[in-house]
C-alpha cells in the first residue's frame, strides 16, 4: 500500500534529480539521432521508453522492498530463461545475439539479468550473516549465481555486460563482508589464473581465440588506437576528438560536427556522453558526471539510512552496479577505458536499459521511502 | 521475528562513497585534459579530421546458362559525383563541374535539389552516370580545383541479350523506401525487383565494401586511408540452355506467346520464353517515366510472363487429359469406334467437328491423330467432366508448378460444383462436349502444359520446374548444387500410358496427324496440336482479325521412345496449332537434340 506517510517520505528532490538526467539524455539522444528529415523515430521511441520508466520507478514505490527480496530468486531464474531464449531464439545485431524480438520491440535481457543478480546476491547474503565476513567456502552459492548468467552472456557475446556482472558481484560480496584472507586468496588465485593467461602461450592463444575478431581488435585498439584508424580503433580516436572537440564551453545544441557527421558511431546508445561532451563542452559535460555523483551519493546514503540488512544490501548493491555503469560509459567515452558495449543510465538509448535503470532507482526510492518504518 | 545488524555493512559504505568520488575526479581531470588543455588541438582535429567512407558496391553475381556461358554479367563503369558538403564554394565547383562534364551549371544545381529530399548527409549526389572516360580523366586531372567531387566505379548490371529470357532474369532498381527495412538494404542499393534477379538476390547482392578517404576542410581529399574490398554476389549457373533458348526466342519470333522446355527426367527447365519482352537494361540506371509508362501501358503486356503468368484455354492439348482418364479407367476401349459426320448434336444444340466433312469411322489412335472432335464430345458425355476433372487434377492442372517465378497462375479445372458455385449455373451436357475438347472454363498456363506432357513422357514423374541447377561463390569458389525435386508421382496403367504415347507420335508421323510441322529428321517427336478458340464461334464468311484468332498449342517430347526434352509452345492468335505452334517446338527440338551438352563458355 502506498500510505499517505509513505509518500511523504518520498525523497523528491532526488526523483527530480533522476528526471533531470533523463531529460538531458533526451535532448542528447534527439541531437545524435536527428536526421536530414527531421528528427528520428528513434527519438520518439526514447520518449515513450522513458515515460513507461518513470511510470515503473514509482510502481517500484508500491510494494515493500522485502516483498521484492522475497521474489529475487523468481526474478533470477525469469531472467535466465530469457537469456537461454536469447541463446536459441534471439535476433542477432553487430555480430552477437542480444534481443529478444517482442512484436516490433526488441528485448534485450542481459540488462534485466544485471538487475536481477543483484537482487538475487541481496537476498542470498541478508539471509546468510556471517560474523566476522565471508570465508571462500561460503561464496559458492554466490559464485554460481553469477557464473550461469555470465557464461550466457559470454556466449552472446557481450563483453561489456559479463564485465558488468563480475565488477558488481565483486562490490556486493565486498559490501556484505569478506574476510581480510579471503580477499588475499582471491587475489593470489586471481594472479595464478591470469599469469596462466598471458604467460602460458596456448593458454592466452585459446582464450584470445574465445573472442570475436571485433573483441580482439577493440582490445589491440585500446592499447594502441592508431593501429587501427579506420576499424575499431575509430570508434575510440573518434570519441576522443567529439569530446575534445567540445572545448570548454561546447558547439551547441546539434552543432557537433563529429556527432551529426556520423563519424561518431554507436552515437546515440554507448557513445552518447561523446555527443554531449561535444556539444555542450566541459562545462555541460562534468555539470552532468556532477548529477550523477550526487544521484549515487544520495544513494548511498539511502543503504546506510536503510533498517535492516536486506535493505542496505539491496541499495548498495544498486548503487555499486548505476556506479560501474556510469564510470565505465564515460571512461570509454573519455578514452580511458576500453570500448566495451555499456549503456549510460538513464541517457543512453535503449528500451531495455532505460525500463530496468528505472525500476532499480524507483527500488532505491522505495528503501529511502521506508527508512522510518519498523518491520515485524 | 527477524532484526538484522546492518550496522556492519554500514561500516563499508564510506568506501563505496569514496570510490564514486574518486572515479569523478579522476573523470573530471581527464575531461579537463581532453577539453580545456588539449580541446584546441582536437578542435583542428575536428576540422580536418574529415574522413570520408565511399561505399564501394560488390558486382552482382553473374547469372550462367547451364553450359557457363554468361547470360547477364556487369560492366565497370564511372560516375561522376558530388558531395555537396565537401565543396568549399558549391558554386566555384558546380561552375567548374559544369563545362568538363558538358552540362549547364542549372542542370547540375537541379540534380543537387532534387536529391536533396531523400539523401543522407555527405552521401554523393550523382552528376553523371557511366562518365565518358575523357570526362572521368579530367575530374580526377582536376581534383584540386574541383573540391566536393568524387568519381564512384560502379559494376553496372549488364544484359548482353537484351529482351532473351528477360522474365526469368526480371530486372533491377533502386530499393524503394518500403523495401529498404524488409531487404537490409541501403539508399540507392540497386535490387531485383523481378524474377530470377529478385527470388535470388540475397544471393546475388553480395556485400559492400568501403574506401576510406581524408578531406581536409575544404572537402579535397588529402589521403586514401585504405580499403575495405566489396564481397561479390554469388554466380548463379541456370538450367537453361542458351542456345535453346535463343532458338525458341527466333522460332517464336514477333508473335505473342510463350515457349517453355523441360528435362522431363528431371524438371530442368532448358528454356523459358514469353514475348513480346522488354529490356532489362532499362532499368539499372532507373527507367525514365516515359519508358515506364509505354511499358506497363502497351496492350500487349510485355511486362507479362506468358510462360507463368497467363492462362489460356487448352484447345484439344487436352484430349491427352481425356484419353489417359479413359483408357486408365477402362471406360474408353481403344478399339471401340465412333462415326464422325462433322457434327454432332445434343438437345437443340449441334456441335461441329474442325473438319467440317468429319473423319468417318474413328478408334482411339485415329481419334487423337487426327483430333477428332466428334469422338472426343462422346467421351467426354460418356465419362462426364467431373470424372475427367480427377485426371486433370492428376496431371498437374489446376495447381501451381511452383516454379520460383513470381505470379505464378494456378489455372482452373472446372466441375458441376465450382460452376454452380461461380457462374450459379447447373452444369449442362454442353459443357462435357466443350470441355471434353479443351474449350469452355479450362485454363492452362504454358508450363504447366510442358510439365503434364512431360510427366507423360516419364511415366507420371511430377517435379518442381527447376531453374537453378548450382551457385557459385566467386571467392571461394565454394558451390551448391540443387538436385532435382520430385514432387509426386501419378500413377497411370502403362497400356493406357502406352496408347497413348503411340498416338501421340502418330500426330506428327502417321497420315492424316496434325502436326507434321514438329517432326524432325533427328529423332521421332510425340506430340498433339492444340487450337484455342478466342470467340466461340466465327460468323460464317467474316475474316478473323488478329486479337480475334485462335490460340495456336503445340505440347510435345523428343526422342519419342527415350524422352529428353519436353515442350509447350503457345502462340497468341496465331491459328491453327500444327501451323503455328509445332514449328516452333521443332527448332526447339532440333537446337537441343543436336547441342545439348557440347557448347560450353568459349
Amino acid at each position: 500500500m502506498l500510505e499517505r506517510r509513505l509518500l511523504s517520505n518520498v525523497p523528491w528532490g532526488m526523483v527530480a534529480l533522476i528526471i533531470g538526467i533523463a531529460m538531458i539524455g533526451l535532448t542528447a539522444v534527439y541531437s545524435a539521432t536527428y536526421t536530414a528529415h527531421g528528427p528520428s523515430s528513434l527519438f520518439t521511441k526514447q520518449i515513450i521508453w522513458v515515460c513507461l520508466g518513470i511510470t515503473v520507478m514509482f510502481a517500484a514505490l508500491i510494494p515493500d522492498y522485502h516483498t521484492v527480496g522475497r521474489y529475487a530468486y523468481v526474478l533470477y531464474a525469469l531472467s535466465l530463461i530469457f537469456l537461454l531464449l536469447v541463446a536459441f531464439v534471439g535476433k542477432t545485431g553487430m555480430g552477437a545475439q542480444r534481443w529478444l524480438p517482442i512484436g516490433s520491440f526488441a528485448f534485450q535481457p542481459s540488462e534485466l539479468a544485471k538487475l536481477s543478480l543483484v537482487l538475487a546476491l541481496t537476498r542470498y547474503f541478508a539471509e546468510d550473516p556471517k560474523q566476522g565476513g565471508y570465508e571462500l567456502k561460503d561464496l559458492l552459492v554466490p559464485g554460481v549465481m553469477l557464473l550461469v548468467p555470465l557464461v550466457l552472456v559470454m556466449k552472446q557475446p557481450d563483453l561489456g555486460t559479463a564485465l558488468m556482472l563480475v565488477f558488481t558481484s565483486s562490490l556486493i560480496v565486498i559490501l556484505a563482508g569478506i574476510r581480510f584472507k579471503t580477499v588475499m586468496t582471491i587475489v593470489v588465485l586471481g594472479a595464478v589464473v591470469a599469469s596462466a593467461v598471458f604467460l602460458v602461450p596456448p593458454v592466452r592463444h585459446k582464450i584470445w581465440k574465445s573472442l570475436k575478431p571485433y573483441q580482439q581488435k577493440r582490445i589491440t585498439a585500446f592499447i594502441d588506437p592508431s593501429s587501427d584508424p579506420l576499424g575499431s580503433g575509430y570508434h575510440a580516436t573518434q570519441a576522443k576528438i567529439a569530446v575534445g572537440s567540445g572545448q570548454t564551453t561546447g558547439k551547441g545544441f546539434r552543432r557537433g560536427t563529429q556527432s551529426q557527421m556520423a563519424f561518431l558511431p554507436e552515437r546515440h546508445t554507448d557513445f552518447i556522453f561523446a555527443v554531449i561532451a561535444e556539444e555542450r563542452g566541459f562545462i555541460g559535460s562534468s555539470f552532468l558526471i556532477v548529477l550523477y555523483v550526487i544521484l549515487l551519493l544520495v544513494g548511498v546514503d539511502a543503504a546506510k539510512s536503510a533498517k535492516d540488512k536486506m535493505g542496505t544490501l539491496m541499495a548498495g548493491g544498486i548503487v555499486s552496479m548505476l556506479t560501474l555503469y556510469v564510470f565505465i560509459n564515460i571512461g570509454m567515452a573519455a578514452g580511458i577505458l576500453p570500448v566495451v558495449g555499456v549503456p549510460l543510465p538513464l541517457v543512453s538509448y535503449g528500451g531495455t536499459s532505460i525500463i530496468t535503470t528505472f525500476l532499480a532507482i524507483g527500488l532505491l526510492l522505495n528503501i529511502r521511502s521506508r527508512r522510518f518504518m519498523l518491520f515485524y | 521475528m527477524q532484526q538484522d545488524s546492518p550496522i556492519d555493512i554500514q561500516k563499508r559504505l564510506p568506501l563505496l562513497a569514496a570510490f564514486i568520488v574518486l572515479f569523478a575526479i579522476v573523470l573530471f581531470f581527464r575531461l579537463w585534459f581532453l577539453q580545456v588543455v588539449k580541446g584546441a588541438t582536437y578542435q583542428e582535429l575536428a576540422e580536418s579530421n574529415r574522413i570520408r567512407p565511399i561505399k564501394l558496391r560488390p558486382p552482382r553475381g553473374i547469372i550462367y546458362d547451364r553450359n557457363g556461358r554468361p547470360m547477364v554479367e556487369n560492366v565497370l563503369t564511372f560516375d561522376v559525383s558530388l558531395v555537396p558538403e565537401d565543396a568549399a564554394s558549391l558554386e566555384d565547383s558546380i561552375a567548374r563541374l559544369a563545362p568538363i562534364v558538358r552540362m549547364k551549371p542549372e542542370a547540375i544545381q537541379k540534380a543537387l535539389d532534387d536529391a536533396e529530399a531523400v539523401r543522407n548527409k555527405y552521401e554523393p549526389v550523382k552528376i553523371v552516370e557511366e562518365a565518358p572516360w575523357e570526362e572521368v580523366a579530367a575530374v580526377e586531372a582536376r581534383q584540386d580545383d574541383l573540391p566536393g567531387v568524387i568519381v564512384e566505379p560502379e559494376h553496372r548490371r549488364y544484359y548482353p541479350y537484351g529482351g532473351m529470357a528477360s522474365h526469368q532474369f526480371g530486372y533491377i532498381g533502386k530499393v524503394s523506401q518500403v523495401q529498404k527495412k524488409q531487404e537490409q538494404a541501403d539508399t540507392g542499393l540497386l535490387i531485383g525487383q523481378g524474377g530470377l534477379e529478385k527470388v535470388y538476390d540475397r544471393l546475388l547482392r553480395g556485400t559492400a565494401g568501403r574506401r576510406m578517404i581524408q578531406v581536409n576542410a575544404a572537402g579535397m581529399k588529402v589521403k586514401d586511408l585504405g580499403i575495405d574490398e566489396p564481397k561479390p554476389g554469388t554466380d548463379l549457373y541456370l538450367t537453361l540452355d542458351l542456345d535453346v533458348q535463343r532458338a525458341a526466342e527466333e522460332a517464336l519470333g514477333d508473335r505473342a506467346g510463350a515457349v517453355v522446355a523441360m528435362d522431363p527426367n528431371s524438371g530442368e527447365v532448358l528454356a523459358l520464353v514469353s514475348h513480346p519482352t522488354y529490356d532489362p537494361n532499362l532499368f539499372p540506371r532507373g527507367i525514365s517515366p516515359k519508358d515506364w509508362v509505354k511499358l506497363s501501358n502497351d496492350p500487349s503486356h510485355p511486362l507479362y510472363n506468358r510462360a507463368v503468368q497467363s492462362v489460356y484455354p487448352p484447345g484439344s492439348t487436352f484430349k491427352v487429359v481425356v484419353s489417359l482418364a479413359g483408357l486408365d479407367s477402362g471406360k474408353i476401349d481403344p478399339h471401340d469406334t465412333v462415326t464422325c459426320n462433322g457434327s454432332l448434336r445434343t438437345g437443340r444444340k449441334v456441335f461441329r467437328c474442325w473438319k467440317r466433312g468429319g473423319h468417318g469411322v474413328v478408334d482411339f489412335h485415329k481419334a487423337l491423330v487426327e483430333s477428332c472432335d466428334v469422338y472426343f464430345y462422346t467421351m467426354g458425355d460418356r465419362m462426364g467432366f467431373d470424372y475427367i476433372a480427377q485426371y486433370a487434377r492428376k496431371l498437374g492442372l489446376g495447381s501451381k508448378t511452383d516454379i520460383v517465378l513470381a505470379d505464378e497462375k494456378p489455372g482452373l479445372v472446372p466441375t458441376a460444383a465450382w460452376k454452380r458455385e461461380k457462374v450459379h449455373e447447373p452444369w449442362y451436357p454442353a459443357d462435357n462436349f466443350m470441355n471434353a475438347i479443351g474449350q469452355g472454363f479450362l485454363q492452362v498456363s504454358p508450363i504447366q502444359a510442358a510439365q503434364m506432357i512431360g510427366a507423360v513422357a516419364n511415366g507420371g514423374v511430377f517435379y518442381q520446374p527447376l531453374l537453378l541447377k548450382r551457385t557459385r561463390n566467386r571467392e571461394t569458389g565454394a558451390e551448391k548444387v540443387f538436385a532435382p525435386m520430385e514432387k509426386r508421382r501419378a500413377v497411370f496403367a502403362p497400356e493406357a500410358l502406352e496408347e497413348v504415347r503411340s498416338a501421340l507420335l502418330g500426330v506428327t508421323s502417321e497420315a492424316g496427324g496434325t502436326a507434321h510441322g514438329a517432326a524432325t529428321p533427328l529423332a521421332p517427336v510425340a506430340g498433339k496440336t492444340g487450337t484455342a478458340q478466342v470467340i466461340a464461334q466465327k460468323v460464317p464468311g467474316t475474316k478473323l482479325t488478329e486479337s480475334t484468332q485462335d490460340h495456336a498449342w503445340f505440347i510435345g517430347y523428343a526422342p519419342a521412345k527415350d524422352p529428353k526434352i519436353a515442350v509447350a509452345v503457345l502462340v497468341e492468335h496465331g491459328g491453327h496449332g500444327g501451323a503455328a505452334a509445332a514449328p516452333v517446338a521443332r527448332k526447339v527440338i532440333e537446337e537441343y537434340l543436336l547441342h545439348a551438352g557440347t557448347k560450353t563458355a568459349q
